[in-house]
């Protein structure tokens, strides 16, 4: 019964040079599009480049706590993947390059930082203690040293057990990841507050932070999901990926759909029964012109196409619908973040044209980039983890 | 400190126990007379039911005004107690059903208990909003009935909602576990000790005869019922969460309650099932089936939801402070320092502050210590529901209608016979059924599963 005598087949190969390829063309059309909307109209291309932070900031940040999640859980089924999901999080380090244009426009964005208008404002000058820019760029700079601190321990452990193949470093991980996860949900909350939530400074919402990190967990399996399938086809990663992988990450991928309805749907119903309208005019904002068919498309985008679409069991196998999917949730993410924030900016109606096609197109083409870079030339699974052979030979 | 070997499945069962072993253990219980401990426990909780149902009888005859409900606080310790059994109920299906989906193998050894735990709490919670509407003998106009009067229950009213949510709840768990105790239903009649035993099991294992056919629509049925629960488990607090939160009152209307009340009902729930599974592991020298890693995981799922409970405080708090909204800030003041902050800080520091501990290793495997904290859980979320309901609606908008809510005697006794409900239902449940399934058990004894060595 002894499984040692089972070697793990595995070998490095190159990245698909398409990868490259891909992210790269993606990243400068993006890049073109945000450095001439910038031009073009500033405000605008600031609120794209919040739109898409918050959404760098799911996959880096949800990847971190996937990976946190599997250590703490003791899953096995995840592990021969879990070195896709820590490139992922690198993504972590890059934000601060989509921080600083938000920045730079905050007076454009976000109203509680003109300090007249919130002297004039009972209501904003109450709440000045925490929105002050002061205290805004403290907590920026303390959430990304939270992310990087964490994200730099645990892959450092991570990688250091491929050479040395100790398993006190699972060990070390397992307790790492647990302190990491307050901090995890107390950061994320304060970020979704700050950076989306604050865009319209009279409104609050007790569910906001469970709403963000309800889309936040499913970008990050989405991205995961998504290469790993498309990774395990053209054979790099590890022998022995069958459809009981592909089956956990598709129900994981379903049940986080149903998370989010679940969430968005309580956060709607108890704002619309209630009646209040210091709530109810964030809801309105969202019914506003052409702005009801966006809220309409949401439901159908974000809960509706994938929850049909991951419902049967061999849906959740098949690789193509996986991957397809994968895209899709991604792209329902960023719908979601354009519909929380883009409200602020275009009252009347949805604003839509180049820039909201350019920006999303910077954001896959920094993460595939981002991706690429850290893993190429490395070992796409954990060869030393002691986890990594009871994973290959998970089965449902 | 033994360092554990990460590349070996962990056992779930201590001691390599052999699966005969499991099956005489389990039936045992049930082929042997009680001692007399088991009546002595039997007659305290029947006392305590009997206190109750005195309490129900004066509310009856005398009517509600025997309990402390007044002008503001319309609802007392009814609602109360009703949102604490029902949160008792979640834990069961979270074991049996979400746990099973997601495929933890150290739930077996508790799941079935739990289960039940969960179809006890939702009939005792049962009779709590049937009393609190004042007329019992007419309970049956919560359900949309046609009459001449046409009368008919709002059916926009979350109050309503809860009839449907609760009853198909209970419905689902009971499904669920009586399909999870038919191949049990099997052996046991098999090793009935009397002819009226063998009868009774027989019919119930609905022909049960172990066939390959059976085991795989068995297993088939058993995966739908834990997905039809999942969801429905979670609308049942849920919806109790919309009772409170649709309306306007501070303290009560915030979105975050469904997740919120949510994780409160699983950390509850959990606290509650770990206190009892300790006694009966002891009794019925289930140690091996139920060991100290197993409460271990449980106690880690206490903490986290504790922190999950200890993050809904922390967030009312600050969006209250935040909103800018006065009575909003009020409510959440006054909860804190207000002539109820003493049911408040019980609340935090049993919730919030005492399952700490819990960080360290030593306390999660030490059982006095582990049980402690549970009843320190329990208590607490029995005050969380009491902060809750009592506080927002004794000072509400109207400052010349405030008024302090004190529970009566009559409150008490039906609290007090609640609880003896519920364990008399568990004793009971102890001698006539195995607490512990025998299939699910012995599936995962060391040596039970497939090797996948060869593929």
């Amino acid at each position: 019964m002894n499984s040692t005598e089972h070697r793990i087949e595995y070998e490095r190969k190159e990245l698909p040079a398409g990868l490259f390829k891909i992210g790269l063309v993606f990243f400068i059309i993006g890049l073109i599009v945000a450095v001439v909307g910038y031009f073009v109209d500033p405000t605008r291309s600031a609120f794209n480049n919040l739109i898409i932070l918050m959404f760098l900031i799911s996959v880096g940040l949800g990847s971190l706590f996937l990976v946190a999640l599997e250590y703490i859980g003791g899953a096995v089924w995840s592990t021969p993947f879990r070195r896709i999901t820590e490139f992922f999080a690198a993504v972590l380090f890059i934000l601060p390059f989509f921080i600083i244009p938000v920045y730079f426009n905050i007076h454009d964005m976000f109203h509680w930082t003109h300090v007249e208008e919130v002297l004039k404002d009972k209501i904003l000058s109450g709440k000045s203690a925490y929105l002050n820019e002061g205290f805004f760029t403290i907590r920026i700079v303390l959430f990304f040293a939270i992310w990087i601190f964490f994200y730099l321990i645990l892959t450092r452990n991570s990688k250091k057990q491929d050479t040395t193949l100790d398993q006190s470093l699972t060990k070390k991980n397992i307790k790492i990841s647990a302190i990491f996860m307050p901090f995890f949900g107390i950061t994320l909350t304060l970020a979704s507050i700050d950076w989306i939530m604050s865009l319209e400074p009279h409104w609050f919402s007790t569910i906001f932070g469970i709403y963000y990190f309800s889309g936040t967990i499913l970008t990050a399996l989405a991205v995961t999901t998504f290469m790993v399938v498309y990774l395990n086809e053209k054979g790099l990663l590890v022998k022995g990926l069958k459809r009981d992988h592909y089956y956990s990450l598709g129900a994981l991928l379903f049940a986080f759909i149903n998370f989010w309805a679940y969430i968005a749907f309580s956060q709607f119903l108890l704002i619309y029964y209630a009646n209040l309208p210091e709530e109810t005019y964030w809801f309105i904002a969202r019914t506003e012109g052409s702005w009801v068919f966006v809220t309409i498309l949401l439901g159908v985008v974000h809960f509706l196409v994938p929850y049909i679409g991951l419902l049967s069991q061999p849906s959740k196998m098949n690789p193509k619908r996986l991957k397809f999917m994968a895209v899709w949730i991604l792209c329902a993410h960023l719908l979601d973040m354009y519909w929380l924030i883009m409200p602020t900016f275009s009252k009347d109606g949805a604003a839509f044209g180049w820039m909201e096609l350019g920006y999303p197109l910077l954001a896959f083409g920094t993460i595939i980039l981002v991706f690429y870079y850290f893993a190429k030339n490395k070992d796409l699974i954990p060869v030393g983890d002691p986890k990594l052979k009871r994973g290959i030979d998970f089965r449902l | 400190m033994s360092s554990v070997d990460y590349s070996q499945e962990p056992s779930v069962l201590e001691g390599k126990p052999p699966l005969r072993k499991i099956e005489d253990d389990i039936i045992k219980p049930l082929n042997t007379k009680p001692d007399k401990k088991y009546y002595i426990a039997l007659a305290f909780t029947l006392t305590l039911a009997f206190i109750g149902a005195i309490g129900l009888g004066y509310s009856f005859y005398y009517g509600t005004g025997m309990w402390g409900n007044n002008n503001p606080v319309g609802w007392g310790l009814p609602i109360v107690n009703f949102v604490f059994w029902v949160g008792i109920g979640h834990a069961g299906t979270l074991i049996s059903a979400i746990l099973f989906l997601f495929r933890q193998k150290w739930r077996t050894g508790i799941a079935r208990f739990a289960e039940g735990m969960t179809i006890f709490a939702v009939l005792t919670a049962g009779i709590f909003p049937v009393i609190h509407t004042g007329r019992p003998w007419i309970a049956h106009y919560l359900l949309p009935l046609p009459n001449q009067h046409s009368l008919w229950v709002n059916f926009t009213s979350p109050l309503l909602w809860d009839v449907f949510a609760v009853s198909t709840y209970l419905t689902v768990s009971a499904i669920f576990w009586y399909v999870g105790l038919i191949p049990d239903f099997g052996a046991l009649r098999e090793k009935a000790t009397t002819k009226v035993k063998k009868i009774i099991y027989s019919v119930f294992s609905l022909g049960w005869r172990n066939s390959n056919r059976h085991w795989q629509h068995y297993e088939m049925v058993y995966l739908i019922l834990a997905g039809f629960a999942t969801p429905l488990v979670l609308s049942v607090h849920t919806i109790v969460s919309f009772d409170f939160a649709v309306s306007i009152l501070p303290g009560w209307h915030t979105t975050i309650f469904p997740p919120y009340f949510v994780a409160g009902a699983v950390f509850s729930g959990f606290a509650m099932v770990q206190n009892v599974l300790i006694f009966i592991r002891k009794i019925f020298n289930y140690e091996y089936i139920i060991p100290i890693d197993t409460l271990e995981r449980m106690n880690k799922i206490i903490l986290l939801t504790s922190m999950m409970v200890g993050y809904a405080y922390s967030m009312e708090f600050f969006i209250a402070w935040y909103s800018g909204v006065q009575p909003e800030q009020f409510a959440f003041i006054n909860r804190a320092f207000g002539p109820y902050a003493w049911a408040y800080w019980i609340m935090v520091s049993c919730n919030v502050i005492f399952p700490q501990l819990f960080w360290i290793k030593k306390i999660r495997r030490s059982v006095p210590y582990m049980f402690a904290i549970a009843v320190f859980v329990n208590v607490g979320m029995w005050f969380e529901r009491f902060v809750i309901t009592v506080t927002s609606l004794s000072r509400d908008y109207l400052p010349s209608s405030w008024a302090y809510y004190t529970p009566t005697l009559t409150d008490m006794a039906i609290l007090l016979g609640s609880f003896g409900l519920f364990f008399t239902f568990l004793l009971l449940f102890t001698k006539g059924l195995p607490v512990v399934s025998i299939a699910e058990v012995k599936a995962v004894a060391d040596g039970a599963q497939p090797s996948h060595k060869d593929h």
